[in-house]
């Protein structure tokens, strides 16, 4: 990972006013969605963003895409900054960066069959003729896991993992090499997800490419990510490889969050302590760090002083100003594999086994 | 569970064959019926001048008012003696020439602002209040306004229906408009990067298409009646001019000796009106992929 990334944020913000006032409208407020979220992604990786719903990770997505503007900050897309370009620049960056979306329902023109809705991707970038397009969709739809003569159906002809296939095969006609993941997978049945999860997958080592894997599921992020960011109230609030964070994260809202896996088993049941509070409005995020209203390990100087994300360890960032002297994270309690996510994970091992044999 | 992620199973069945547009459109009984009328009433107003017995403006006095099934005047003759099959025949095709012109200019137009302003959510506040202001005025009475500037005449009418329409078919189409705008194949379109003008005659456009049929079709009755209210009102077709409303307002002073006079033409506009509208509703059927089997 010494290469530069392939995609850099560099303290990217959204935020929305407030107005009051019929005529005359005054600002009354910020709704701070996204706060300054700076992160990497290099090459061939997945870098996971998490939290919990209204933390701003869609917005995040968008703002990466450039399908919203940011507030502040950059985004840069090998060297070019993407929140600055225009006109053709774009249109040539936006052939780069693609997205695959949550809902499977919204996400295709119900008017469109599918081998339209796949050409068109490459019908707008001028990309090939009318034939070679359409040998491109068969070879799309194969790759996918659906079949030539699925081209021309309808959306509404498929069930909620096929069309996610078919959204995924319109982001890659293009041949992207990021492609954003809005929660690709939590609209579906879990059964389904295994499915899907497991395409990007094969499909990222294929292809070679780069995710920003937005999800709130840590079975699946678990699966997919290689490295994973935390976010909170618009920040990121730690960053670290997959296997340090499950094991020794070292944000209470991290803990929190792994705590938060529900577990089946009774007897294990009782030891997690659920946060305290409510997720602060983004029109009053609470002052010094954004997370001591709810924090276990709230001190004097959270309520004053920001955390800036620091290092920690190699890889590790947390922006918590007692990162180091966390108590241990109890993995009996909160940390290590829950049963339920390991046996989810377990299905998404046999399906790869059984795609492999086939 | 294990057998629930296998790969799908696809069988590898030949596509089937889907039935077009028009074959949907002939398996509904009452949508063909209509649409055959509709071919039926536009043939007849466009073949006016090959069918018709006489001359529309020859009058006989001798014949006033007589009643359907008169020799050589199966549909009777008006209050001027002019044989009604001939009047009917050419009122079609002034109230048609309206109808459509009018709803054509005005729903174009008025799509165009609403997808502007749907599109455009900076100039959605100017072309909406905008169209608050064209609302305010009844289409009588800026018929009446045009008619007093260009002089009355079906020009006048067509113009004053039209512009009339513009602000009902904004409304309308910026509504569903928004509806689809907040999907997420519209962010999917974007971030391709296509054009604006792109997404909205390929991903907005078609998905409104529903509600501007519906629309449409309804408008298309109502503007016939506003037409034949201002031809009443002397601003519309000019006698002798033979023009469907005209007509049934010429035929009210002779209701209770000639019923005939009014009847026939407020009977040939239900009907071209009812079919236009069944086949409207049809049509917008038949055009979504949804509704197919």
């Amino acid at each position: 990972m010494s290469e530069a990334p392939l995609l850099q944020a560099d303290g990217i913000a959204k935020h929305y006013p407030v107005k009051k006032g019929l005529i005359i409208a005054r600002e009354v407020g910020a709704v701070r969605a996204v706060d300054g979220v700076s992160f990497s992604l290099y090459r061939g990786e997945t870098l996971a963003l998490v939290g919990e719903s209204g933390c701003g990770k869609s917005t995040t997505a968008r703002l990466v895409m450039r399908l919203i503007e940011p507030s502040a900050g950059h985004v840069h897309f090998r060297g070019e900054d993407v929140t600055k370009v225009t006109g053709a620049k774009l249109r040539a960056l936006r052939r780069r960066l693609q997205i695959v979306f949550q809902d499977p329902y919204a996400s295709l023109n119900p008017r469109l069959t599918v081998a339209d809705a796949i050409a068109e991707p490459m019908a707008v970038h001028n990309i090939g003729n009318a034939a070679s397009r359409r040998a491109r969709v068969e070879e799309l739809l194969r790759l996918t896991g659906l079949r030539p003569f699925h081209a021309n159906r309808y959306p509404h002809e498929f069930s909620g993992g096929q069309r996610q296939r078919i959204g995924i095969a319109r982001a890659l006609a293009v041949e992207p090499e990021v492609v954003v993941c809005d929660e690709p997978v939590s609209a579906l049945d879990v059964s389904i997800q295994a499915q899907v999860v497991n395409l990007l997958r094969d499909l990222q080592q294929r292809l070679g490419l780069s995710y920003l894997f937005i999800a709130h599921d840590l079975a699946v992020v678990k699966h997919v990510a290689d490295r994973v960011a935390v976010m909170y109230l618009g920040r990121i609030v730690e960053v670290a490889p997959k296997h340090a964070l499950f094991s020794d994260p070292r944000h209470p809202y991290t803990r929190a969050l792994l705590a938060a896996i529900p577990r089946p088993d009774p007897a294990r049941r009782g030891g997690v302590r659920p946060l305290a509070g409510d997720l602060p409005s983004p029109l009053a995020i609470p002052p010094g760090c954004r997370f001591h209203t709810r924090c276990p390990h709230a001190q004097a100087v959270c309520r004053e002083q920001d955390p800036p994300l620091r290092e920690i360890a190699p890889g590790h960032t947390s922006a918590c100003h007692f990162a180091e002297d966390l108590p241990r994270f109890d993995a009996e309690a909160g940390a290590g594999v829950p049963p339920v996510a390991a046996r989810r994970l377990a299905a998404y091992a046999a399906a790869r086994a059984a795609r492999t044999a086939a | 569970m294990s057998a629930a992620i296998e790969p799908l199973v696809q069988q590898e069945a030949a596509p089937p064959k889907r039935p077009g547009t028009l074959a949907r459109l002939l398996r509904e009984p009452a949508a063909a019926f209509a649409l055959v009328l509709v071919v039926l009433v536009i043939g007849a107003a466009l073949l006016a001048p090959v069918l018709s017995p006489t001359d529309p403006f020859d009058n006989d006095l001798s014949l006033a008012m007589q009643v359907p099934g008169s020799p050589g005047l199966p549909l009777g003759a008006d209050a001027q003696g002019r044989n009604m099959v001939t009047r009917v025949l050419y009122g079609l095709r002034v109230t048609l020439l309206m109808g459509l012109a009018s709803v054509a200019i005005g729903g174009i137009l008025g799509a165009l602002v609403g997808f502007a302003a749907a599109y455009y959510r900076r100039i959605d506040g100017l072309l909406m209040r905008l169209m608050d202001v064209m609302l305010s005025f009844p289409a009588i009475l800026f018929g009446l306004a045009l008619a007093a500037i260009f002089g009355p005449g079906i020009q006048a009418v067509v113009l004053a229906l039209s512009v009339a329409t513009i602000p009902l078919m904004a409304r309308i189409v910026r509504g569903s408009a928004l509806a689809v705008m907040g999907l997420d194949y519209i962010e999917a379109a974007r971030a391709t990067g296509m054009s604006d003008a792109r997404i909205i005659l390929r991903h907005v456009a078609p998905n409104c298409l529903s509600s501007i049929f519906v629309f449409a079709t309804l408008r298309f009755g109502q503007v016939i009646l506003l037409g034949s209210a201002l031809s009443f009102l002397g601003l519309g077709a000019q006698p002798p001019i033979a023009e469907l409303g005209a007509m049934a307002s010429d035929g009210r002073n002779f209701l209770f000796f000639a019923p005939h006079i009014a009847v026939i033409p407020c009977v040939a506009i239900f009907a071209v009106v009812l079919a236009f509208n069944v086949l409207g509703d049809a049509l917008r059927d038949a055009l979504d992929p949804r509704l197919r089997t």
